[in-house]
């Protein structure tokens, strides 16, 4: 099925430029959807707009954007006006600059989106920017206005196309100074560190989509599907009974809990 | 100075060992330009109203009630109550169910980092962890209940921290192969590679994220302001895409190289570019495999 897609511009590498488009790559279409109901008719809620003076209903088409001057008063901006707004990077994701792969931390990522060539035209540019990003282990620093904000956005080759994260802006991202005083003091006692080592080699797994499946939407479709079969009302999805944590382990039986855990982990293995 | 206020407090449980930690938002989003809705007739700002579909009547918060659709207009309604009750409660421990190796990380599942920390006494277990997973460079998968949601997160060593980065679920991200299956298997060799990889090591440098301010607010401000003077607004002009003929010489040009000269005086016209030399020089093994793949291909 093709996705309508979020933006539409064009990818530029110095004097090569192609017609690409973007769509994010999160999306809420899988999930339960409920939709809003009036309890007393079970009728669907909708909302609709209303002139905040004379309280008439306002249609789609005479909604138009206000760009507040002062406290009563607006400009008029229609979507044509605002496309013509002077910045080259509200429809041209210009490539700046190339930085190695593992040079961006993770905590910068913000939203991802796909991008693709758009255009028959445009795929072999496409292709040459993308597989020499990858071939060079890069990724590529440009500015995108998206949702009416100027953003950094980085750009990642994926198979045939390419990831394009925005970044956090500088002021966005807090100091983890002020966070990890406690944790800079904390020392690892080098004697359990091959144990710990171990321990985490017997753990270790490849990545599978099944490490960020969802157990309550999956007993949210069972309590919609009960509810729809049976007239009678259905019994409440009984909570797991929780598992008080264990009481902290402090310094003296932290060697004792590792070995546990790679005695533990050995035997699962057998 | 402060201290600032934990989101949340519990506990990682790793094998046998368990540590006290609290969680922290790690980043904010910054405010975007806001519009208001205006009836185009009147000029008035608009206000949203919850109405009943049928009777149009509007209908208060109290009695709107989450509904979801079996079939054509029939719904099953389910109260607060009935959607909370699902959440298991929290136990408060983000218990390891796996370690996996960073470069398998597929980041396009991140959702909101948070910095973890150690909370009271937890000093030492925490930075066994820290550490442990630094040297073997793996990150944590584990799974709670965070801010009444059943979350997975995935912790990775972070400075002399954690970072937590909450995990969108597997159905809330596209398949990366299923959005670019359009695109024609298209590799790119030989020349065309060459001129790409010169151009972007012409143009290595560093992400730093202070360089990047929003410049819209002022240039809607800028747009406005034309508008009010009754200025034309300056049409928009458009990149021209490079057509499939003209890829190579667009290369060419990009990368400084006289389109003119033959393919041996290249190198030599590369070298007196003024780019450092050890940028120009350096990828000399590369610039042979590809040379070797033009000849073949």
């Amino acid at each position: 099925m093709a996705v309508r897609p979020y933006w539409k511009g064009y990818l530029k590498l110095s004097l090569v430029t192609c017609p690409v488009e973007m769509m994010p790559a999160t999306s809420d279409s899988e999930k339960v959807r409920f939709h809003t109901l009036n309890r007393e008719t079970e009728n669907r809620v909708v909302s609709h707009f209303v002139d905040a003076v004379t309280g008439k209903e306002v249609k789609e088409d005479d909604e138009v954007k206000g760009y507040q001057r002062g406290e009563n008063e607006y400009v008029v901006l229609e979507d044509e006006e605002l496309e013509t707004v002077a910045l080259e990077s509200t429809k041209t994701i210009d490539i700046s600059t190339f930085t190695p792969r593992d040079s961006i931390e993770w905590i910068w990522l913000d939203t991802p989106y796909y991008l693709s060539a758009s255009e028959p035209v445009g795929q072999e540019a496409f292709s040459v920017i993308r597989d020499a990003m990858e071939a060079q282990k890069m990724v590529g620093i440009s500015r995108l206005v998206i949702s009416r904000r100027e953003r950094a956005v980085m750009l990642e080759p994926r198979g045939k196309g390419i990831v394009l994260w925005t970044l956090r802006y500088g002021d966005e991202v807090r100091d983890e100074e002020t966070y990890f005083t406690a944790a800079s003091d904390a020392k690892a006692d080098p004697e359990m560190m091959p144990l710990v080592q171990r321990l985490i080699k017997k753990l270790t797994k490849d990545w599978s989509p099944s490490m960020v499946e969802d157990p309550v939407q999956e007993r949210l479709v069972d309590i919609i599907a009960a509810k729809k079969k049976a007239t009678k009302k259905p019994s409440r999805a009984k909570s797991k009974s929780s598992t008080t944590p264990s009481t902290p382990s402090n310094v003296v039986n932290i060697m004792d809990a590792l070995k546990k855990s790679v005695a533990a982990e050995s035997r699962r293995r057998k | 100075m402060v201290a600032p206020r934990a989101n949340w407090k519990g506990y990682i449980k790793f094998g046998e060992v368990t540590c006290p930690v609290a969680l922290y938002t790690a980043a904010s989003s910054s405010e975007r330009i806001s519009f208001h809705t205006l009836n185009r007739k009147t000029g008035n700002r608009v206000k949203r109203e919850f109405v009943d579909s049928e009777s149009g009547e509007p209908v208060e918060t109290d009695d709107q009630v989450k509904g979801y659709e079996i079939e054509g207009g029939r719904y099953v309604v389910l109260e607060p109550e009935e959607v909370t009750a699902v959440v298991p409660e929290s136990d408060k421990t983000l218990k390891i169910e796996a370690f996996i190796p960073c470069s398998q990380v597929d980041t396009t599942y991140f959702d909101k980092p948070y910095y973890l920390a150690p909370d009271k006494m937890g000093g030492e277990a925490f930075a066994l962890l820290r550490d442990g997973m630094a040297k073997t460079k793996v990150a944590a998968i584990a799974r709670t209940v965070l801010f009444r949601r059943m979350r997975t997160v995935l912790i990775r060593a972070h400075g002399k921290g954690l970072v937590a980065a909450t995990l969108n679920f597997d159905y809330e991200v596209r398949s990366s192969k299923e959005a670019f299956k359009e695109l024609p298997d298209l590799k790119i060799e030989g020349e065309m590679l060459e001129l790409a990889e010169h151009i972007i090591r012409t143009k290595k440098g560093s992400f730093d994220p202070g360089d990047f301010d929003d410049r819209y607010e002022a240039a809607v401000a800028d747009l406005v302001k034309a508008k009010i003077e009754g200025r034309a607004l300056p049409k928009k002009k458009l990149p021209i895409a490079s057509k499939p003929g003209d890829l190579l010489k667009a290369l060419r040009e990009s990368a400084g190289v006289n389109a003119s000269k033959s393919k041996s005086k290249r190198q030599a016209a590369n070298a007196n570019k003024g780019a450092p030399r050890q940028k120009a020089s350096s990828p000399s093994t590369k610039s042979k495999q590809a040379a070797t793949s033009r000849r073949t291909g």
